[in-house]
């Protein structure tokens, strides 16, 4: 069935409509989640509250952007809100662009396993790297490179200007290549 | 030349970080390129971006076992 013709059966209150929206969407939304807090417990529950918060407001809905963009919104804001509820430590503070791009060694990357993605010491320096960034910055990065959403998308899902979405995605970029760099000269 | 300046590396890898995957046409970039061309160390830096993007991306995790069904039940929908 056409998306277009799911979401209206959806909201007229369609059950089965809902639970076929719901398969189709709920693993990027786990994924997406689990990329953001990188605790797998905590990517069930916000993928919860996203389809619980979907199944409210669907009727509101609009079509004027795609509903993948419009539930990444809402995953977005559910992962903002428990980032917020832990008051996990202060995350490194990356608005010195002087300390993001001096390079005092280049490590050898070459070292990197990045082909093998079930290798767990390069999950460790994924996760350790991206846990340091603020959750707006991670947002932006991972809406914009690892989840493909143009520029235009991930500023309306982020609800930010599109200078503010560039400057907070190239400081994103620079900082997690310099964490890895380091991390592969330990 | 930035601001009547030279090109520096650091300037280098601010523009990658900033317009990675997008077109060099404008003079800034023709220069950024040219420099990018000669210089080993801003290649390196280069490809180490676009590997530090390509492990975000492949990173995934499948949704767990029974994750579905304990969905469709908290929202009270049913298969």
């Amino acid at each position: 069935m056409e998306e277009t013709e799911l979401i209206e059966k959806a909201k007229s209150g369609d059950k089965k409509a809902l639970s076929e929206i719901v398969k189709r969407y709920e693993q990027t939304i786990y994924n997406f989640s689990f990329k953001i807090c990188r605790d797998k417990n905590k990517a069930e529950q916000i993928m919860q509250e996203t389809f619980y918060s979907m199944v409210k407001s669907l009727h509101q809905f609009d079509h004027n952007s795609k509903l993948s963009t419009w539930l990444y919104r809402i995953v977005s804001n559910h992962c903002l809100m428990m980032a917020r509820k832990l008051k996990s430590r202060p995350f490194v503070s990356i608005d010195d662009d002087d300390s993001l791009f001096e390079e005092k060694f280049t490590a050898d990357w070459s070292s990197l396993p990045y082909k093998n993605t079930e290798n767990e010491e390069l999950k460790r320096i994924l996760d350790k790297a991206i846990q340091k960034l603020a959750p707006e910055y991670r947002m932006v990065f991972l809406l914009r490179d690892v989840e493909g959403l143009s520029t235009e998308e991930a500023a309306q899902v982020t609800d930010i200007s599109i200078a503010a979405l560039k400057s907070r995605l190239h400081r994103a970029r620079a900082f997690l290549r310099k964490e890895i760099n380091e991390a592969l000269n330990k | 030349m930035i601001n009547g300046k030279k090109i520096r590396c650091q300037d280098v890898m601010q523009h990658i970080c900033e317009n990675l995957g997008t077109e060099l046409n404008s003079s800034k970039c023709k220069e950024i390129k040219e420099h990018l061309e000669a210089c080993p160390n801003c290649q390196n830096y280069y490809k180490s971006v676009e590997i530090t993007i390509d492990c975000y991306r492949k990173y995934n995790v499948e949704l767990p076992p029974d994750a579905h069904e304990r969905l469709i039940d908290f929202l009270g929908l049913e298969d």
